[in-house]
């Protein structure tokens, strides 16, 4: 084959916006990096659907029809990569999906680069349990990766013998939280689970910050916000140090002091400027996209099943570390890291080696021991 | 709270000619943690298995050690066809869930957690219900006790049934065991 045409699917506008474009950006880059060094020549082929559960069936349909495309790399939200699969699936075509999720999937036809509840969540809690205290507040958005998230972690607290203090799910684009906020005061928490996304969890963080200068109680170090899903995309967008001292886990930060990271981050800063930090959703498209064109290279093919076969063969440096497909599960093995806010960038509390996926939580179950028990996960370095 | 479902280290038996379908299917359970056997012959009832998945398309009576109300075990129906007789056979081998054909991996998962919920509440049902049916059945047995009590103690039919329910939750047995028990020894011991 002469050229790869890759899909590049992802809605830049709305709530989900700075983490779509981030995707995009990751993939587009290493598209450009790829440029002349591939065996092969790579044609992108950008599509935004611009929030619209049609406009990604429609694209996604476009691309895999019309444009030829047989790898498409896009979606952020489930709702989305849920619309976008049967078209993937009826063309036997291949999604590449590159940002965490809430589990329960393993589609033959997805390629899923972003990490599952037995690489952030749970990791997560086995840190902050000891660290913080078993009281838990969740905070969600309404919508199933907030529901879910909700529902792990309080499976994992109540088996610790920990308690959920309070749960409350806010509308997607929701900005009034005072309730919330009012109650996470009242309830008073060791730490506050927060899945909630975009100008929503923007908003809560700028009240806890509020209410952290109020009370000392309710400061970062104290009773800090954790989440899975915010990264150094949206912190330029929160404010000058609104969210300093909260934590989120991710399998990459733009801090990690790597030699693959450096290269990153330089050619990233030549790119978009000195002041463009990478998030976890920059590297995983970046890495993802470099993934696909090494496989569709090696096959001499873009047939999605001699990809997918070749994908079980190959360890790619990354800026995540060795990125590896786990042919059982389609899922990338990642590593853990625990960050801390400071400024636009994330302190690293604390990394984990390379985790096996495991979506369906068959073998590491939510099963934290109350307090110094030993761990049950399974980390595969 | 709803518990994250396992099937870790279940042992199922595939019910189908080896096809796409069964393929898909023992992917699907290998991720799950369970143990799949592809065959196309009879089930028997002794053979310790968790879940049966069966082809209700070609299907035979015979092809599962039991009928519908006696069903061990969860257990999902393959089906491809629409045909209302095949959806029928599904129903009367004691089919918990489905699984349409081509078998789509997004199915699996939620069909296992659907089969094993259902039969599990299907047990349970029949089992309040086995316990009410006694109960009806004993009822003349608690009436020829209350009797008894009235005769023997000569007092009103309120006091003698509480009287036996008394001496039921006492002893942590029913009353209908309770009233048996009265009606074959001296009445004395009661009340």
């Amino acid at each position: 084959m002469k050229t790869l045409r890759l899909g590049i699917l992802f809605s830049t506008y709305g709530d989900y916006g700075a983490l779509a474009r981030d995707c995009r950006d990751g993939a587009m880059t290493a598209i450009e990096d790829l440029r002349g060094a591939a065996s092969i020549a790579i044609e992108p082929i950008p599509g935004d659907p611009a929030g619209s559960s049609e406009r990604y069936i429609e694209l996604a349909r476009r691309m895999v029809q019309q444009d030829g495309c047989r790898h498409v790399i896009g979606t952020v939200t489930s709702q989305a990569r849920k619309d976008v699969i049967p078209v993937i699936e009826k063309h036997d075509a291949l999604l590449w999906y590159v940002c965490p999720y809430e589990g329960f999937e393993a589609n033959p036809s997805v390629i899923y680069a972003g990490a599952c509840p037995n690489q952030h969540l749970l990791p997560l809690f086995e840190y902050m349990l000891p660290t913080f205290g078993r009281r838990v507040y969740l905070a969600g958005a309404n919508y199933v990766w907030g529901w879910e998230m909700n529902r792990l972690a309080r499976e994992i607290v109540t088996k610790a013998d920990g308690e959920i203090v309070g749960e409350r799910c806010l509308p997607i684009a929701e900005t009034e939280v005072e309730r919330l906020v009012a109650e996470v005061a009242a309830r008073r928490p060791d730490f506050i689970l927060s899945n909630m996304i975009g100008p929503s969890s923007h908003a809560f963080l700028r009240a806890m910050s509020e209410l952290g200068r109020r009370d000392p109680a309710f400061r970062p170090d104290r009773c800090p916000v954790v989440s899975c899903d915010l990264t150094e995309c949206e912190l330029p967008e929160l404010g000058n140090g609104v969210a300093d001292g909260q934590l989120a886990a991710a399998s990459y930060f733009d801090s990690l002091d790597t030699p693959l990271n450096r290269v990153l981050k330089a050619r990233v800063a030549a790119r978009f400027g000195p002041a463009r930090r990478v998030s976890s959703y920059f590297a995983t498209s970046y890495a993802a996209t470099r993934l696909c064109v090494e496989a569709v290279s090696r096959c001499g093919t873009d047939d999605p099943i001699e990809v997918r076969s070749a994908l079980a063969g190959i360890d790619m440096p990354s800026a995540l570390g060795s990125l590896r497909i786990d042919p059982a599960t389609n899922h990338a093995d990642l590593p853990f890291l625990l960050g801390r806010i400071a400024g636009d960038d994330f302190v690293i509390l604390q990394s984990r080696p390379q985790i096996a996926a495991d979506p369906y939580l068959t073998r590491s179950r939510p099963t934290l021991q109350a307090r110094s028990a030993p761990s049950q996960l399974r980390v595969v370095s | 709270m709803s518990a994250t479902p396992s099937f870790l280290g279940q042992r199922a038996v595939i019910l189908h000619r080896r096809s796409d379908a069964t393929a898909s299917l023992a992917r699907c359970c290998n991720l799950l943690g369970i143990r799949a056997e592809i065959r196309w012959q009879p089930l028997r009832a002794d053979e310790g298995v968790d879940i049966v998945f069966v082809d209700a398309d070609e299907g035979w009576d015979g092809l599962l050690p039991w009928t519908a109300p006696d069903k061990p075990i969860p257990l999902v129906a393959l089906l491809g066809s629409e045909a209302p007789g095949r959806i029928a056979w599904a129903l009367d081998q004691g089919a918990d869930a489905l699984i349409m054909k081509p078998v789509v991996s997004s199915t699996v998962f939620p069909a296992l957690v659907m089969a094993a919920r259902r039969h599990a509440e299907g047990r349970e049902i029949a089992r309040r219900i086995a316990r009410l049916e006694e109960r009806v059945r004993l009822r003349p047995l608690v009436h020829a006790a209350v009797q008894s009590l009235m005769a023997g103690d000569g007092c009103g039919e309120e006091e003698a049934y509480d009287a036996l329910r008394r001496e039921a939750m006492q002893r942590r047995i029913t009353l209908e065991q309770t009233a048996a028990a009265l009606l074959v020894r001296p009445r004395k011991q009661v009340g």
